[in-house]
């Protein structure tokens, strides 16, 4: 695994937590400037347009009130993530109910991915935006961990409630199905 | 568009398009892509999807989310072993006192069972504090828990001293039922856990 990773490596975050719980505000500063623009990317690809700020707000929020309880063998990134997700699950359970329809959670998922399209004007990218609108909640949860964060198996695995072996089979299965789509042109 | 059949290679592709593998992985990446045509295919659908999908992010104001995070819960601070004499409360050099009377002039237990020494005991020495009266109960305590020297308060140097409160610490401590009188206890624990 030595190989695979980056040469120089940054405080790691445990070291930073470490900080904070001594008082230092710094390393607060540190943390959230590390993953929030992570978290951002995430929540904007499972299909939330506002208050993307302030889910990944409350991510923080939530996180730093337990960190007490914050373990070293996940990472704090994996942990985060998976705050977010349940953040992201609620806004959509709570909006759905507001709506009143009896939308599926999948088709629901799709239609608000695919409300971003206005947002993309290149029409290579607004091929490639459906391609990834096509894939199941769960492919394309795995698919954007991988692509836009670089994120191990293991870590999508925890993040998603999967094992790494089935996330490696739906990373590939999404890469093919979008390759396919995008080939039928 | 064909597949390559190298998947632990393909695997790597990501990592790789973020610039976010190692220097010996990431040269051999670069030796595959000059090779695969199935590969750079891959890789630059890589950057497109990666560039779809992050475009129209917000930018997260990281200073307004600082703001809106609890405060720490003050922690008790690992203090390394070289500097512990220094950092200590007082009542524990009144303590190590309290036994070194105890013990090196025959001065009766009972004077240190009434201060916070008798806190610091293992259980031989609670029992001993709390019912026994006589020198002989605190040399026998003295003697299983390990605490030994020699001469009086005023014979011993800032090691000697400094020692005995080692010996000190490796004993527990004893409820108390006074909050207040623990809270340093509790402070100078090693690694934190709380009593
Ligand atoms: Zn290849």
């Amino acid at each position: 695994m030595s190989e695979l990773t980056r040469d120089i490596e940054p405080t790691p975050d445990i070291a930073l937590i470490a900080r904070w719980q001594r008082g230092d505000q710094r390393a607060a500063t540190e943390l959230v400037g590390r993953h929030a623009q992570a978290l951002a990317r995430f929540a904007v690809t499972q299909g939330i347009r506002d208050g993307v700020d302030e889910l990944v707000q409350d991510t923080f929020v939530r996180a730093f009130h337990s960190l007490e309880s914050f373990r070293a063998d996940s990472s704090l990134r994996t942990w985060l993530f998976t705050i977010l997700k349940r953040l992201v699950l609620d806004r959509q359970r709570s909006e759905q109910r507001q709506r009143s329809t009896v939308e599926l959670d999948e088709e629901h998922a799709v239609q608000d991915f695919n409300a971003l399209d206005g947002m993309v004007a290149d029409e290579t990218l607004l091929r490639v935006r459906q391609a990834v609108a096509r894939l199941s909640p769960l492919q394309r949860e795995v698919f954007t961990l991988r692509v836009t964060e670089g994120m191990p198996y293991t870590e999508i695995a925890r993040v998603v409630g999967s094992t790494e072996g089935a996330c490696r089979v739906h990373y590939h299965n999404a890469m093919r199905a979008v390759k396919e789509y995008l080939s039928d042109d | 568009m064909t597949e390559c059949p190298d998947d632990v290679l393909r695997d790597l592709l990501p990592e790789y398009a973020l610039e976010a593998l190692g220097t010996a992985a990431s040269a051999r990446v670069a030796a595959h892509l000059a090779e695969c045509a199935a590969c750079r295919a891959e890789l630059a659908l890589l950057g497109q999807v990666h560039g779809t999908l992050t475009r129209g992010v917000p930018r997260v104001d990281v200073a307004a989310v600082v703001a809106a995070l609890p405060r720490p819960m003050p922690r008790p601070v690992a203090i390394p072993a070289a500097r512990r004499w220094v950092m200590r409360p007082v009542w524990q050099y009144a303590a190590a006192a309290g036994l070194l009377l105890a013990a090196g002039s025959g001065v009766a237990w009972q004077r240190a069972a009434g201060g916070h020494a008798a806190r610091l005991a293992d259980s031989t020495l609670v029992q001993s504090a709390g019912r026994v009266q006589a020198v002989q109960a605190t040399q026998a305590a003295r003697a299983e828990s390990g605490i030994s020297f020699g001469g009086g308060l005023s014979d011993l140097s800032v090691d000697e001293l400094q020692s005995l409160l080692g010996q000190m610490d490796t004993l527990r401590a004893l409820p108390s039922s006074d909050p207040a009188s623990m809270t340093p206890v509790i402070a100078m624990n090693e690694g934190g856990k709380t009593l």
